[in-house]
């Protein structure tokens, strides 16, 4: 509707409008200058003036159409609720296997498996201080450890996640498995969730391995050998989670991974892939901060900007390649270790903001997050938390139900010009790898960051229990923590150097020299033999090792 | 003395040793040192216990802040230890991250000076930072001069 | 005495190094003794400058240089120098820990130090934080700093010789064309050398190199440090050059000695004249303010009064 019939459709519209301003001056005492997470001013009140439906088959449409801001499908959670998707990880194989059991049991269709940090730095169980193993994730060594992990899991009919950074070991290990038992590679779906080696490389150095190069190479190859071999298995998950947990705002974090996507996509081009054979197992990964109406607008926003460029820049043809599918994770840092049981409200509200703003699959944080791993009874919780949002509140019901918003329609206006600029300043740089390498994108959250992080001890963002509302916790006990069996792990550790002494040590000799050769020949496929020498009892650390030595050391640009 | 009157300034090496590798706390601790007038040796995730003596050693550092999260802090008390044990006990240790309430005592216990949750004020990492430089100082340069004498 | 850290620090004991570079950093009655005492000692290591800008990957090709140094068993000591803040006084120093290979041999000592607002860029005590490494039998001394220019020309005076690291795409200036780098670069390193435009970079630096006839020597060596290559034809580079220097590395001693004397008279004038109370200095200043004599002039007469 143009301005001209707004005010004839709204007789008075001007003066009522008028009349509210000089109230609200009156009324209002003090007023602040309010700004979200990504620094947009807020204003108190929106109405038809600042958004009023124009263009609406062109900036809305409806859910399943071109350009997908309203949702990516038709029928969105009203026809099929989102995954409910928990990570699970802990302990030993065992010790995985009878929580997964458990959720399964309670009909779960997805799983997802968290591996042990001594997995994410690189190494094998007996390299690492035992005290320190199989705290936050499993430990998973070997295709042996995965199948103990996976027992009576019915592999070929469920949706797995892993959270397995290159060079993607948990994958090889599962498609071994998937070979013991007979179940073809092409009805193993799930995700290798963590396949974002910039965002690693920028955001988060847990789970960096590889030097960029190698984390390239490695990728492209992972890339075109499940999408040949594993062809229901999301080989990339373009991750936004890192970046924001490290402090870039919702603005900068979608226009950060987005251009991510652009820069793989690219490369894959350049390898000679086709790119809706590539782009329709892309999917995203983000967080889903407490910022409630910023988040909705950020990934509607983003729903929107990426139809646009997968169709107009990258060429893709397949609609499927122009649907922004993510996974969105309720943030963990803005969770508090005081007074914890607050975080219960503050991972509804996230889960909340993730649901309305139309995600695929949804992890809703225990409340002790901050503090250890979910317990039986916390993780409990987290999932009530979903299913409550979905049986009680009814937030299934509708489709978008913000989308019209006067505010949340403005505010997706104004993040998307925001998101598109730095898009374009990213592009300036040379692209996303080229700007990381830099350094500049670590410049730029480190300053949100630290921003952020003032604002906090200025006491301009509240936090409850920490800078207002405290109360004297001197006296707190907390709960003791849970740690895996020390008795069990030992036993893990000492059976996994018994398979390491008798498994064929000619096998994994060849296995490995194949692996250095492919490294070091650009037209192999390195990921193919990752996935072989993983059949043939190569261990984890043994793979890292291994390539870390042909492709590089990752050491990621510490920028402060 | 103060910290910000230490010449040469307060030297405090910011680390992480065991197997966690999220560092946006301590990059921020690292810039508030820094801003007020100390030299941080700043290292990457996933240190070695083994290493972090011999950069404290050669780098000749007043204080380590060691940033923690899961169980990192476990070992902790294994790294002051081996300070001691090259002659470097005169260092202040503090930690920074978030250590489960029934396990703070034992770090205490080994000596770690302070344990400063997400919450901790900048102003108050500062101060105690600076003051637990000052000391450490003290206690070398006496050991120094006895050698010197 | 002093004699017993003197003699711990020759013997090469590494804590007694480590306490000896502080000390040469605070300065003072005790560092200079100290220092006169190790004098003797000194002359023995090689000297190696590595700068270039951030980006490049000098730390990684140091760390792949070490390797190499290592390997034949000869011990090494670096000083990584950084900047510290012009506002805070303080500084942020991340690049030992690039070294990681080498994190736990004792045989490789690392020492971040901060530039602490000396205007070249190095610090005051570089110098004798080199003496010292050099007195506690280190073989090779490696000094990284980073390409601002004005450290580049320091390093010069204090090194043996200079390694200028640069890597292709760096933007359209090459490194080496700010202005005294390409003078003082006794080696060229193209590092990422299996990047594509690497060769190109290599050429540039080459047809440079052509328009100075004295440079004419200068090797241009390409290295991957992430895979370790081309480091073996770095060392060979080092030594070749080392071996025609012999003489220079008396010169280049001696150099660093009237450095170290001018910059010791310098503070000892610049503390006077600051100092300084009197009429005869008062009066230089007001003439000087009203423009009665001009800046020069008043201090060469200043000189006068307060030797």
């Amino acid at each position: 509707m143009t301005q001209e019939a707004i005010q004839l459709s709204l007789p008075g519209f001007e003066q009522a409008h008028g009349r509210w301003r000089v109230e609200y001056g009156q009324q209002i005492g003090t007023e602040r200058i309010i700004k979200n997470r990504s620094r947009i001013e807020i204003k108190p009140l929106y109405t038809p003036r600042d958004w009023n439906g124009d263009a609406f088959l062109e900036n809305l449409g409806f859910p399943g159409q071109y350009p997908y801001t309203r949702g990516i499908y038709p029928t969105m959670h009203r026809g099929r609720t989102w995954t409910q998707r928990q990570l699970i990880g802990l302990g030993t194989p065992e010790d995985y296997n009878k929580r997964v059991r458990i959720i399964l049991d309670a009909g779960a269709t997805a799983i997802s498996l968290l591996p042990c940090n001594s997995g994410f730095r690189g190494v094998d169980c007996d390299e690492v201080d035992p005290v320190l193993l199989g705290t936050c994730g499993t430990v998973i060594n070997t295709t042996d450890h995965m199948d103990r992990a996976l027992e009576g899991v019915p592999l070929g009919r469920i949706s797995t996640a892993m959270n397995d950074p290159s060079p993607f070991t948990l994958l090889a290990f599962t498609l071994g498995v998937a070979k013991k038992r007979g179940i073809p590679w092409t009805s193993i779906s799930g995700t290798s969730n963590q396949s974002d080696y910039l965002s690693h490389f920028i955001a988060n150095h847990m789970f960096y391995r590889l030097s960029l190069p190698g984390s390239r190479r490695v990728l492209l190859d992972h890339i075109e050998f499940c999408r040949k071999h594993v062809p229901n298995w999301n080989p990339v998950s373009v991750v936004g989670q890192h970046m924001q947990q490290a402090g870039a705002t919702p603005v900068e974090t979608m226009a950060f991974t987005i251009s991510t996507a652009l820069q793989y996509a690219q490369d894959c081009i350049e390898r000679g892939m086709d790119i809706d054979f590539v782009l329709r197992r892309f999917t995203f990964f983000f967080d889903i901060s407490i910022s409630f109406f910023e988040e909705v607008a950020k990934f509607r926003a983003g729903r929107r900007i990426w139809a646009r460029l997968a169709r107009e820049r990258l060429g893709a043809k397949d609609p499927g390649s122009w649907r922004f599918k993510f996974h969105g994770q309720t943030s963990g840092v803005d969770l508090t270790e005081q007074q914890s049981l607050n975080n219960i409200a503050r991972v509804a509200v996230q889960a909340m903001a993730g649901i309305m703003s139309g995600l695929q699959s949804l992890h809703t944080d225990a409340y002790d997050e901050a503090i250890t791993t979910p317990t039986e009874e916390t993780a409990r919780i987290a999932v009530a938390t979903q299913n409550i949002l979905r049986e009680e509140a009814h937030l299934c019901d509708v489709i978008d139900p913000l989308g019209g918003s006067y505010y949340v329609e403005t505010l997706t206006d104004q993040m998307e010009q925001e998101m598109v600029a730095l898009i374009g300043k990213i592009d300036e740089a040379g692209g996303m790898y080229k700007a990381a390498e830099a350094g500049t994108i670590q410049s730029m959250i480190g300053e949100s960051a630290l921003a952020f992080q003032e604002r906090v001890e200025a006491g301009d963002e509240k936090v409850i229990g920490v800078n207002s509302y405290q109360i004297d916790e001197t006296d707190r006990r907390g709960r003791p923590t849970e740690r895996p069996d020390p008795e069990r792990m030992k036993e893990h550790v000492a059976r996994f150097k018994a398979y390491k002494a008798v498994r064929s040590q000619t096998d994994v000799r060849h296995a490995l020299d194949a692996l250095a050769r492919a490294a070091n020949s650009p037209r192999e496929n390195v990921y193919e033999r990752i996935v072989e020498a993983a059949g043939a009892g190569v261990t984890h650390g043994e793979i890292v090792s291994l390539l870390r030595k042909e492709l590089g050391f990752g050491h990621p640009l510490v920028v402060v | 003395m103060t910290a910000s009157t230490l010449s040469p300034p307060a030297r405090i090496l910011v680390t992480k040793i065991g197997l966690d590798a999220h560092d946006r706390g301590s990059r921020i601790v690292a810039a508030y040192l820094r801003d007020a007038g100390m030299e941080v040796i700043y290292t990457p995730p996933w240190q070695s216990v083994p290493g972090v003596v011999k950069l404290a050693m050669e780098e000749d550092v007043d204080v380590i802040g060691v940033s923690s999260l899961a169980t990192d802090h476990l070992i902790v008390p294994k790294l002051m230890d081996a300070l001691r044990q090259a002659g470097l006990g005169h260092i202040g240790l503090v930690v920074g991250g978030i250590i489960p309430e029934d396990e703070r005592p034992a770090l205490i216990q080994a000596g770690v000076s302070a344990i400063f949750g997400p919450g901790a004020a900048r102003d108050d990492i500062i101060a105690h930072v600076g003051a637990l430089a000052v000391k450490a100082r003290e206690r070398r340069n006496a050991e120094f001069t006895e050698i010197a004498q | 005495m002093h004699d017993d850290v003197v003699d711990k620090l020759i013997a090469g004991d590494a804590p007694t190094l480590a306490r000896c570079i502080t000390l040469m950093e605070t300065g003072g009655p005790t560092a200079d003794l100290v220092h006169q005492r190790i004098c003797r000692h000194v002359g023995r290591a090689a000297i190696i400058g590595f700068t270039g800008a951030p980006g490049a990957g000098k730390s990684t090709l140091i760390d792949a240089y070490i390797g190499v140094l290592r390997a034949r068993g000869l011990k090494v000591a670096v000083a990584a120098v950084d900047p510290s803040s012009p506002i805070s006084g303080g500084a942020i120093l991340g690049d030992r820990v690039r070294m990681r290979r080498h994190a736990e041999d004792s045989d490789v000592f690392i020492r971040s130090v901060a530039s602490r607002g000396h205007l070249g860029g190095l610090s005051e005590s570089i110098h004798r934080i080199v003496d010292v490494m050099d007195a506690a039998g280190r073989d090779f001394i490696i000094i990284e700093t980073v390409g601002t220019g004005q450290s580049e020309v320091e390093v010069a005076e204090i090194a043996d010789l200079c390694v200028v690291v640069n890597a292709p795409n760096m933007g359209d200036d090459i490194q080496a064309m700010k202005a005294g780098v390409l003078e003082i670069a006794d080696v060229l390193v193209v590092n990422k050398a299996d990047l594509p435009l690497a060769r190109r970079t290599t050429e540039q630096l080459k047809s440079m190199l052509k328009l100075r006839r004295e440079k004419l020597d200068v090797p241009v060596i390409e290295t991957v440090a992430t895979k370790e290559t081309g480091i073996e034809s770095l060392h060979e580079a080092i030594v070749g050059l080392q071996r025609t220097a012999t003489g220079d590395k008396q010169k280049t001693r001696e150099r660093r000695m009237r450095r170290l004397i001018a910059q010791s008279a310098g503070r000892m004038v610049h503390d006077r004249i600051r100092d300084a109370a009197g009429g005869e200095l008062e009066g230089l200043i007001q003439a000087a303010a009203t423009g009665e004599i001009g800046i020069v002039d008043a201090a060469r007469r200043a000189l006068k009064t307060v030797l």
